[in-house]
């Protein structure tokens, strides 16, 4: 594109399927940053 | 919904339910709040007089074709999925033990009082410690991963009993086939050599508190006798964070109005050599003489630019560290669930007293309209436990139309309560400091994306 630059391709909403595990750490760890194996 | 903002240079554009980030131009800037509500035709009279018809049209036909991929305007459709969340058995999967409400340094802006949390001083004995991590494998369920932190007070006043329970909670992990992942926060006063070898066996995170500068540091740290803590620690924590290869570790400190300056203390801890590196805003009542005021913000945001744009110019250099609240994995990151429901407090993480009571978490320790069971009965407060259960990003009205939402989760519920008596309300100025530092970290994945 010549006017937008696209920085990530995943998607919030692919991860509604397979997401929910609960296996990942708790955070206060923040909520930004940590992916669990299911999600990875 | 779009968030769109400039900083450093760059103009930025967050697709707030999609997660994708944008890099835009000017044209694609200035089209962005038309686009939604104009059409093509009365977006291109609105801004012909600024950029070339041609170039609008290439624009509005780039924003389209990345609506069409979920990348842009992207609707927000989790709302009902958060409910069906909401509707799952709980189960616990963290405990917070406050393995000793004593503490051998007097921080003036301690929420726990010299580690007493209200009440007196009393350490953790082996059989409550062991009755927790009973209770924490069974109301685990199907939960594999379990966290343990060892808190305070200061943890290593009671070393002896860590151990213990370690050594306990590994022999558990073979039976019920979990995994423990325990953690450390010291103050770095009775840290030693077998402290620091038990710590690099066994605990996956090690939280080193520090503020900064000596000054700054021992203005707010003192011992109780008023002599500052900066010479003792320092060289300590400089050992262990070698000795961890600089990694699973954080050296923790707290800025307050008396540090409004403290990029500098990020900058002083990384010169120390520390490459993991949390320095967070103080939270305290406004009648604190070092509390963060509305008015301190405008220079706060300064410092978080500040930080921002010497970060990437060290991480270009080859001396880049970590800075806790900057980090966000734009590719990666936690499921739309676990952005919507939080820390868990009060739900699948609790915090356990040296006599064995539940809180929701170490914040709420103290206060009886919070407790919530205890390590031989369980959790037999329900009600509380729905009631934070039902904490989530939709259940807070300022939540629910802001941009940060999946990069905060709504904010921590101790500071609401602390701040409006509700755990659903939001401490506003908490608010304003973490969107600013989504905006910086988003900043700087864009800066060093262009290397």
């Amino acid at each position: 594109m010549k006017h937008i630059k696209t920085l990530n391709t995943r998607k919030l909403q692919n991860t509604i399927k397979k997401g929910g595990c609960g296996e990942c750490q708790t955070s206060c760890c923040t909520v930004g940053n940590q992916t669990c194996e299911q999600c990875k | 919904m779009v968030h769109q903002y400039k900083n450093n240079g760059y103009n930025i554009v967050l697709d707030v339910n999609s997660g994708a980030v944008h890099i835009v131009d000017d044209i694609v800037y200035d089209v962005l709040p038309l686009y939604e509500d104009q059409s093509e035709d009365e977006i291109i009279a609105s801004l012909k007089g600024t950029y070339a018809i041609d170039e609008l049209k290439e624009a509005i036909a780039e924003i389209g074709e990345l609506k069409e991929a979920g990348a842009l305007f992207t609707p927000d459709a989790y709302e009902d999925y958060i409910s069906e969340c909401t509707e799952q058995p709980t189960v616990v999967k963290a405990l917070c033990l406050h393995i000793a409400h004593d503490c051998n340094l007097a921080c003036r802006y301690c929420f726990a009082e010299e580690g007493e949390y209200h009440g007196k001083r009393e350490i953790m004995s082996f059989e409550v410690g062991k009755a927790a991590l009973d209770f924490l494998i069974k109301a685990s369920g199907n939960r594999r991963n379990l966290e343990v932190d060892f808190f305070g007070g200061e943890p290593t006043l009671n070393f002896q009993v860590v151990k213990q329970l370690v050594a306990y909670g590994r022999e558990q992990e073979k039976v019920h086939n979990k995994k423990f992942r325990f953690t450390l926060t010291t103050n770095g006063v009775l840290l030693n050599d077998e402290i620091m070898e038990f710590a690099n066996q066994e605990m996956s995170n090690v939280v080193l508190s520090i503020d900064g500068r000596k000054d700054v540091n021992d203005k707010m740290r003192p011992f109780p006798n008023g002599t500052g803590s900066y010479h003792l620690i320092v060289p300590k924590f400089q050992k262990l964070a070698e000795s961890r290869q600089q990694d699973n570790y954080y050296v923790r400190g707290t800025y307050t109005r008396h540090n409004l300056d403290f990029s500098k203390d990020v900058l002083h801890l990384a010169d120390l050599g520390f490459r993991q590196i949390s320095i967070e805003p103080v939270v305290a009542e406004e009648t604190e003489d070092y509390a963060i005021r509305e008015e301190d913000l405008p220079q706060l945001y300064e410092e978080y630019d500040k930080l921002a744009q010497e970060m990437i110019r060290r991480q270009k250099e080859g001396k880049g560290f970590q800075f806790f609240h900057f980090m966000i994995d734009l590719e990666g990151g936690p499921c739309v669930a676990k952005r919507l429901s939080g820390c868990g407090s009060g739900t699948e993480y609790l915090a356990v007293t040296p006599w064995g009571d539940f809180y929701p978490c170490h914040q709420f320790v103290g206060n009886d309209q919070f407790l919530m069971g205890n390590v031989w009965e369980g959790v037999n407060n329900t009600a509380l436990q729905r009631i934070f259960k039902g904490c989530n990003v939709y259940a807070k009205e300022k939540c629910r139309s802001c941009f940060a939402r999946f990069y905060c989760s709504g904010g921590c519920a101790a500071n609401a309560y602390h701040f409006h008596g509700d755990i659903k309300e939001t401490y506003e100025i908490g608010c304003a400091l973490q969107k600013k530092r989504i905006e910086c970290a988003i900043m700087m994945k864009a800066a060093l994306a262009q290397e």
